[in-house]
């Protein structure tokens, strides 16, 4: 071992992702190549820009309030459930004549009340965090439908609400400013802070960091306060750009968020769910999307390319940390 | 051994004395050219050894020389590189095949185990040997419970084996695994390997596990065994083969051998292990203590723990040593009692205020209660406490890779690459990580559960001198272990447990034959 002592860094390699950790961006910019040269005409286009930045802000807002659970080794399955109920508070609120801001704050406060009582049920009671989200996802489908009475809300909405969620910024959708915005903050506290460290440590081994003095219990808490701000921040910005409120605007945002943070894992920071990878998941597979779409490919594309991406993306990472292994 | 249950096995066997000149028996296991590379980095080169039937071969090293992955290679886990060859009983093994090892007749207790910890002892033993089944498909259980008992008796446990294996204590597991291995219910193995099974156990049980590996030798069952105690080499193993660097430097008879020769070869220099006794430190206040402590086996315990001294923790399977670290670091919470440390009172169960009394504490079972995995060796070592690494509010990468370092360098983990995942480091390296990240607290107490489990001699001597110096400093030391000998090395004065009771007290110097006898001399006494 001794002359390892002195060798020893340089003889081994960094882990060997550097291909892998950035193959999202690769095919990404593949992608954008391939389509552009298809499709001269209509996908290389500043509209085409926009709208695949636009369409996609709310799934990305809602896949970042999935990064701080996973990554603390927890579940919030209630994320979309959230985002709707979120989503008709703040309009339900304005249709009753209540000012724009006073309802989307109270929009947010139900978001982090959720995220409190999801932390009491798993932390407290000793629910596991699947259960006690499912559950919640079902209760708060409940409280959607009693708000709206099952109808879509569409009067009764600040002008100026609407603005906020259809308006641009030297040319960017203000949603996409908001995710900008949002995932700044969130990329610094998970790489950045104490607090993010912690998340991370916690989803690594709860035991070991629980022995290391780190409050366990309060750190779970924190990931549901801090996901269900995120999903009804997500809430109402889709409020704001629908200008309208309507039971069935939650549910189908789950599982594309769920793919996104899976498939985030594979990328930037291999093995570990992760802010910047998330994004770079969304528009990745969005990019692919649109320009299938765009030539002429049946709207159902949309759900198996996303699909397919992500069981072959998560294959070829376990591919890859099995060779790195064997 | 003359209490051999095998029939017929001292007639037909070579002994320990035939089995270096014995060229003409088949080996029961031939290894030859095995080399084996992980991300570029050869960590095995051209291993080369034999186990006769009827034959310990221990295999030993230093932490990180390959002896882990030389097991895994033949259990299959891993693939070997190209070019190497194994032999089982004159069979070539298929070493692409993870099922093959098995079929051929080894059988392995893997340094971590292998243990389902949601099952229960009868599920785990039955993972090896199939389920005890009636019509149609039905599990006897009440047979398989039976089973489980008497293999377990026969290593001399009594477990209850229907608990989640979870719940058990480390040297429980640990005859779990080996039970397993020795399983009567399958054909006769042709070669048991053992990885460091010893870790965890104390002296008592120790020997109890070496009379059952002389009755597979004297059965004509070969077996590999691996293990940082020197004297288990000693007085068990026919030959040794030694790694170094993942290549072996030799294979010898134990009977030339010895300890200065033995860890010479291991390191490649003569290790100063200073014998030299410790300097007493100077005593200072009290900065742990418990009183009327009692947990599920820990009764009435009353403990102090000085600034400047080492105190130790004694006791057999089940005497409730394994409790008391749990109990007064905040892991379980006790029944009744209290644990003052630095004169803070610390609620039940609350590792977190421990630590911010000054305590750090390194858990037994790094596995599941020291490594975060998915996290680089530079996290695990840092995550205790990030307040340092931070510039402007931000954590730096840069201050974490040095602090990391510096610890990196003093505890001797290998490889030196704070980067690396924590999982693939040796058992041992990821060891010293744990006992890093607790000693980078600069604690005023620290409390140790099977500190050195699975740490090679020299890292031993590095790891206690370290201690000892923060102890002349005025760090106040548990240390709970099954090893007598680690504690008459570290310890100024040692408790010993004996059915959850403190029955007796050692002042140094201890001899580790006493301690030993301690533990099982009051087994008499202590309940009677
Ligand atoms: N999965 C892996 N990926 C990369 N390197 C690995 C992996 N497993 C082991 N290694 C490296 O292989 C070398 C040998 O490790 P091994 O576990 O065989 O050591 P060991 O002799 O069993 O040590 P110990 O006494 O500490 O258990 C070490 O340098 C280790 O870091
Ligand atoms: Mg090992």
């Amino acid at each position: 071992m001794t002359t390892d002592i002195e060798s020893g860094r340089g003889k081994r390699p960094r882990r060997s992702f550097g291909l892998a950790r950035y193959s999202g961006l690769y095919i990404w910019a593949l992608l954008i190549a391939l389509f552009a040269v298809w499709l001269p005409d209509t996908f290389p286009t500043t509209q085409t820009l926009r709208s695949v930045a636009d369409d996609q802000a709310v799934t990305c807002l809602v896949a970042l309030a999935l990064v701080v659970p996973i990554a603390a080794g927890i579940f919030d399955l209630s994320v979309a459930a959230q985002l709707g109920f979120s989503l008709v508070i703040a309009v339900y609120l304005q249709s009753q004549g209540i000012h724009p801001v006073i309802s989307v704050l109270v929009a947010l406060a139900s978001g982090l009340l959720v995220g409190v009582l999801n932390a009491i049920v798993v932390v407290k009671l000793s629910v596991d965090s699947f259960i006690a989200t499912l559950g919640m996802s079902s209760i708060l489908a409940a409280g959607v439908y009693t708000v709206t009475d099952g109808q879509p809300i569409v009067n009764g909405i600040s002008e100026g609400f609407t603005q906020a969620g259809r308006g641009t910024l030297l040319g960017v959708p203000l949603t996409v400013v908001y995710l900008a915005v949002v995932a700044a903050v969130l990329w610094y506290v998970m790489e950045y802070t104490p607090l993010g460290r912690h998340f991370y440590a916690t989803g690594g081994n709860p035991q070991a960091a629980r022995l290391t003095g780190l409050r366990v219990d309060r750190i779970t808490a924190y990931a549901f306060i801090l996901s269900g701000l995120l999903a009804s921040i997500a809430g109402v910005v889709l409020a704001a750009k629908l200008g309208s409120g309507s039971h069935l605007a939650g549910p189908p945002y789950l599982l594309p968020a769920f793919s996104a943070a899976f498939l985030g894992a594979t990328q930037i920071k291999p093995g570990r769910v992760n802010v910047l990878g998330t994004l770079v998941a969304v528009y990745l597979l969005a990019t692919g999307v649109k320009g299938l779409q765009l030539a002429g490919a049946p709207p159902e594309i949309n759900d198996l390319f996303n699909g397919v991406a992500l069981i072959a993306a998560v294959a070829l990472a376990a591919r890859s940390a099995r060779r790195a292994r064997s | 051994m003359s209490d051999s249950q095998h029939p017929g096995a001292e007639a037909a066997v070579p002994t320990a004395a035939s089995a270096g000149v014995a060229s003409s028996v088949v080996p029961a296991l031939d290894v030859v050219g095995l080399s084996k590379t992980f991300d570029g980095t050869q960590v095995l080169t051209d291993i080369r050894f034999d186990v006769l039937p009827g034959e310990v071969h221990a295999l030993v090293g230093e932490n990180g020389s390959g002896k882990s992955t030389t097991v895994k290679i033949l259990a299959g886990v891993y693939d070997p590189d190209d070019g190497g060859a194994v032999t089982v009983a004159g069979t070539a093994l298929d070493l692409s095949d993870p099922s093959a090892s098995d079929a051929a007749g080894l059988r392995f207790v893997h340094q971590d185990l292998g243990l389902v910890a949601a099952l229960d002892a009868r599920d785990n033993l039955a993972l090896g040997q199939g389920y005890d089944t009636g019509w149609p498909w039905r599990i006897r259980w009440r047979s398989e419970g039976a089973a489980a008992r008497e293999a377990l008796d026969r290593l001399g446990y009594d477990i209850d084996v229907t608990q989640p294996v979870s719940t058990l204590s480390i040297s429980e597991r640990t005859a779990i695994a080996i039970a397993r291995a020795l399983s009567p219910r399958r054909e006769t193995p042709a070669v048991v390997v053992l990885d460091e099974p010893t870790a965890n156990l104390p002296e008592s049980e120790v020997r109890r596990l070496a009379a059952s590996i002389r009755r597979l030798s004297a059965a004509g069952i070969g077996v590999l065994f691996i293990s940082h105690h020197f004297e288990e080499v000693f007085d068990l193993a026919d030959r040794v083969t030694v790694l170094r660097d993942g290549k072996v430097v030799t294979t010898r008879p134990v009977a030339e051998l010895d300890h200065g020769s033995l860890v010479e070869l291991m390191t490649g220099r003569t290790l100063d292990v200073d014998h030299v006794a410790q300097p007493q430190s100077e005593l200072r206040d009290v900065v742990l203590a418990t009183s009327g402590l009692n947990g599920a086996v820990v009764r009435d315990l009353d403990l102090t723990v000085a600034g400047g001294e080492v105190v130790g923790v004694a006791g057999i399977t089940g005497s409730g040593r394994e409790e008391v670290a749990r109990l007064v670091a905040g892991d379980l919470s006790p029944e009744s009692g209290e644990v003052v440390v630095a004169g803070r009172r610390i609620a039940a169960g609350r590792p977190d205020l421990c630590k911010a009394a000054g305590m750090s504490y390194v858990p037994a079972e790094r596995k599941t209660n020291g490594i975060v995995t998915g996290h680089s060796v530079a996290e695990n070592v840092v995550i205790a406490d990030l307040r340092p690494l931070r510039r402007r509010g931000a954590l730096r990468a840069r201050l974490q890779r040095r602090d990391a370092d510096a610890w990196i360098e003093r505890l001797d983990v290998r490889p030196r690459d704070g980067g690396l995942p924590i999982e693939s480091l040796s058992g041992g390296n990821q060891q010293k990580v744990v006992l890093a990240r607790a000693l980078r607290l600069s604690p005023t107490v620290l409390v140790l559960d099977e500190p050195t489990q699975g740490v090679d001699v020299g890292a031993q001597a590095q790891i206690r001198s370290h201690i000892r110096a923060a102890v002349a400093e005025g760090l106040g030391v548990l240390v709970c272990s099954s090893s007598s000998e680690e504690l008459a090395e570290m310890c100024d004065r040692v408790v010993v447990m004996v059915g959850g009771r403190r029955v007796r007290d050692m002042v140094a110097p201890m001899e580790v034959d006493e301690i030993t006898a301690a533990t099982l001399q009051s087994v008499a006494e202590g309940t009677a």
